[in-house]
């Protein structure tokens, strides 16, 4: 049932809101060693032999004991130990790279701060994050292990190259140990072949006929011969998994010998059957509460009080923990889990013996632990079962923290877990979507569709209004600009109008998207103004993707004015506040970008002002043409020209036109198209003519072949035997007559002119 | 002893046209019990000796990749996994 309401109530409760603690506390405990394993040095010395190594693979199919080798080598080194437990849900880098930092953090409070407070910003910087934590990493100045559990969980693209970056840029103090069911795609053969790879796998990890006598005999006093075992082993392939279940089976039959000799002719699959056969022998109470825990996954003694309707949950779980029934007992905070490949088992038993059993726990635990103040992981038992008008009211509660905090691709994966009906519920929802899908880039066709469903929310769902949603949707239209100029400022007047009368919260942001409209419509003045009292609002502060995207526009209106030195004021606080950094991608970061570009071209450093820009428009790249994109291409266009880089600029102009010719209404950009394409044949017929503002003598052409490497101005004099500063005032004069200011732009021109060949000539 | 179950009934009659469901068939090692069959719901399961086939149609590669990921969660070694036919061209 959805949570009724009038608007101001809700504005209230979004005003309430705390910020949602995004990180599941059982994912960063390791899990507790117990004192009766198996002690198996040989693998405690494969991954010694790894010191040194920057990362350490270890992957082998659920029950080889790799959490465990992994766990008993990390207690006798004694060093410190962050560990992180993966899942599905750390496909985003700001997460996946938040928990790191956090275990990092936990070794030693500061360690991970300062990566912790970059990733908490509305548009986190991966790379830029992931050097910090390294920074601090190496200030700690010990040794120190990471260890990422259940790696296999994590395939999305930007995560793995994240891992990739942190791996190259990897201080010697730290050790990095994934564990993994499945080869990460890290670029492992490379690593191999360079030797910074150590990796433990498969056919290490099985057990030995010697550590199955241990473990059977010596330890499981289990009456079996030495045929017996390798019996056994062979049959298992030495899956320790599966010759741990053996042991618990074989401890309750009269005859274990005999046992194994039939088990060893049988061809049911091993785990599969010894599961049954040991859940089978189990007193009805502590079966039904092993696989009714099983579904949980990670819990806690309360957690199982509240869901299975008991108050002894804590004495069932230590006795199954006594029983070695593969319970495993997490480091901190009280959480448990059931060993994953049994839990597995359990739980196709479980739904065998009582369909419909699983779906009430994961109910009545997704309402346990929101009550509680645990939303994520609420919201993973709701995931399970799909309930989508839990996870619509959680999000209500929390998406917008989420949006301010990093967290839109994970907000994004959830709602669109939702069916459209719900999301026209609530319409505020599909707004947050549009908003999330934008800020991730390359989501123009997941934007068109929410945005659509708050419109059909509107004309459906008449009886619950959203001004809310609906004010949060025209202020993503008229941001986003999309293909029409003129419908993105109607959508921003209209946001702005909303958010003045209801939804006030919103207010910063509509008049940032406002701006952003009517300056690309041609308006500067009105832009201007609307800018400005975004960024003048007194919640301006707090509303930093609003904020920083007002400061992008006033940037622009500036620096096209001519009133650099304000210009630049305003793109460096635009930076400031994205704290954009290296590559991440984000989209205020590229609207950062982008106004940093135009500002820089109009100072003349055209090389960094075409960095600048490149990244803008790889950032505005999507499946469907753009105003935006098509802006960022034309400017970029007009840097290349600059440069002297005429092909280019003319590939970069022709890719603007064609999107132009797509557009319904492209506001300015279709002039400034032809702006450029008329300063593009203009240095295209200078360069014909081999026209420059004045040839280089002799001397400065020699210097000028210089410049095109890498050498420094004392290294080409001492080249050219001249001194440093003869070659400095023969580069000024080069800049001067070709119209240039810096030495790249410099050889870039004099490549465009054919001047670099001249001097090589053998005439 | 071979013995066939349907763990779920596949319902092929809906299939759109044009889309490229293929019939598959995956062959783990081990004969595996009727409620861990459970994990490959719609697929038909059959125990050879020491083996278990599943096949059935698989409307993309997404939900194929999802039937290699319960094969790997429950530890199954994979012996075979084989596209039978092309049901989008009939």
């Amino acid at each position: 049932m959805a949570r009724a309401g009038n608007v101001n109530e809700r504005a209230g409760a979004r005003a309430r809101a705390p910020d949602v603690p995004t990180l599941v506390e059982a994912k960063l405990a390791a899990p507790r060693l117990r004192a009766e394993i198996v002690q198996r040095p040989r693998i405690l010395q494969t991954l010694d032999a790894g010191d040194g190594a920057a990362l350490t693979v270890v992957a082998a199919p659920p029950g080889y004991g790799k959490t465990t080798a992994v766990r008993d080598w990390c207690a006798r080194r004694e060093w410190p130990l962050a560990w992180v437990t993966l899942d599905t849900g750390d496909n985003d880098p700001v997460r996946l790279w938040r928990y790191a930092a956090t275990a990092v953090n936990r070794v030693r409070d500061g360690l991970g701060r300062t990566a912790l407070q970059r990733l908490s910003l509305a548009a986190p910087p991966t790379e830029g994050s992931v050097d910090e934590l390294m920074n601090g990493v190496a200030a700690f100045g010990k040794q120190l292990v990471l260890v990422l559990d259940e790696l296999q969980t994590v395939t999305d693209t930007e995560c793995l190259a994240s891992i990739d970056y942190a791996l190259e840029h990897l201080p010697p103090s730290l050790r990095l140990i994934t564990i993994t069911r499945t080869d990460p795609a890290l670029g492992l053969a490379q690593l191999r072949a360079r030797g910074g790879l150590a990796e433990l796998r498969t056919e290490e990890l099985a057990f030995t006929t010697a550590e199955a006598h241990e473990l059977l005999v010596e330890r499981g006093r289990l009456d079996l011969d030495a045929h017996d075992v390798e019996l056994l082993r062979a049959r298992t392939e030495g899956w320790p998994a599966a010759l741990f279940l053996a042991l618990l089976w074989l401890r309750t039959v009269d005859d274990p010998g005999r046992a194994v000799r039939e088990f060893g002719g049988d061809h049911r699959f091993v785990a599969d059957y010894l599961s049954q056969v040991v859940l089978g022998a189990l007193p009805e109470d502590l079966r039904s509460f092993l696989m009714r825990a099983s579904v949980l996954g990670r819990f806690t003694a309360k957690l199982c009080d509240g869901v299975f309707g008991r108050s002894d949950s804590a004495a069932v779980l230590d006795e199954l923990e006594r029983s070695n029934l593969f319970i495993v007992r997490l480091e901190r905070g009280g959480w448990l889990r059931v060993h994953s490949l049994f839990a597995e088992f359990a739980r196709y038993h479980l739904a065998s013996q009582e369909p419909g059993a699983a779906a009430e726990i994961h109910h009545r635990a997704a309402e346990w632990l929101r009550w509680r103040g645990l939303p994520v992981e609420a919201a993973e038992h709701a995931t399970a079962v799909g309930d989508h008008e839990f996870i619509a009211e959680l999000l209500v509660e929390h998406h917008l923290s989420m949006i301010r905090q990093g967290d839109a691709r994970t907000l994004l994966r959830w709602l669109e877990t939702l069916p459209d009906d719900t999301l026209l519920d609530h319409p505020e929802l599909a707004a947050a979507a549009a908003t999330a899908a934008t800020m991730i880039g390359q989501g123009s066709i997941a934007r068109r569709r929410f945005l659509k469903l708050v419109d059909r929310a509107h004309t459906e769902r008449p009886e619950r209004p959203s001004a809310y949603g609906e004010a949060v949707a025209e202020m993503v239209r008229a941001a986003s600009v999309d293909g029409d100029v003129g419908l993105a400022v109607q959508a921003g007047r209209r946001a702005v109008e909303l958010a003045q009368c209801s939804a006030d919260d919103v207010l910063v942001a509509a008049l940032a998207g406002y701006a952003r409209a009517l300056y690309l419509a041609g308006e500067p003045d009105e832009a201007w103004t609307t800018a400005l009292q975004a960024v003048e609002h007194p919640d301006a502060e707090h509303r930093l993707p609003g904020h920083a995207l007002a400061r992008s526009t006033l940037a622009l209106v500036a620096a096209d004015r001519g009133r650099l030195a304000s210009a630049r004021m305003h793109a460096e606080r635009a930076k400031a506040i994205v704290g954009r950094n290296g590559t991440s991608r984000s989209w205020l970061g590229a609207n950062a970008a982008g106004a940093l570009g135009v500002v820089l071209a109009g100072e003349g450093s055209l090389a960094e002002a075409e960095h600048e820009l490149a990244y803008a428009e790889h950032f505005f790249r999507d499946e469907v043409a753009t105003v935006q994109h098509a802006w960022l291409l034309v400017l970029l266009a007009r840097v290349r020209c600059r440069r002297g880089r005429l092909a280019e600029a003319a590939t970069t102009l022709r890719s603007a036109d064609e999107a132009i010719a797509e557009f319904a209404d492209g506001g300015c950009v279709a002039a400034l198209a032809a702006e450029v394409a008329r300063e593009l044949e203009q240095a295209e017929a200078r360069a014909g003519n081999g026209e420059i503002l004045e040839s280089p003598s002799v001397a400065e052409l020699t210097v000028l072949r210089m410049l095109a490497t890498n050498l420094s101005a004392r290294e080409i004099g001492a080249e050219l035997f001249l001194s440093p500063n003869t070659i400095r005032s023969h580069t000024r004069a080069i800049y001067h007559k070709l119209g240039v200011s810096s030495r790249s732009d410099a050889v870039a021109r004099a490549d465009a002119l054919d001047l670099l060949g001249q001097t090589e000539s053998p005439m | 002893m071979t013995f066939t179950s349907r763990v779920c009934v596949a319902d092929s009659a809906g299939d759109a046209p044009g889309m490229a469901i293929r019939e598959y068939r995956l062959v783990v090692e081990g004969e595996l019990s009727d409620p861990a069959g459970r994990a490959f719901e719609g697929m038909t399961l059959t125990r050879e000796l020491g083996k278990t086939v599943l096949t059935g149609s698989v409307r993309d590669q997404a939900e194929l990749q999802g039937l290699l990921q319960r094969v790997s969660d429950l530890g199954l070694t994979l012996l075979d996994a084989t596209a039978l036919d092309e049901r989008s061209e009939s």
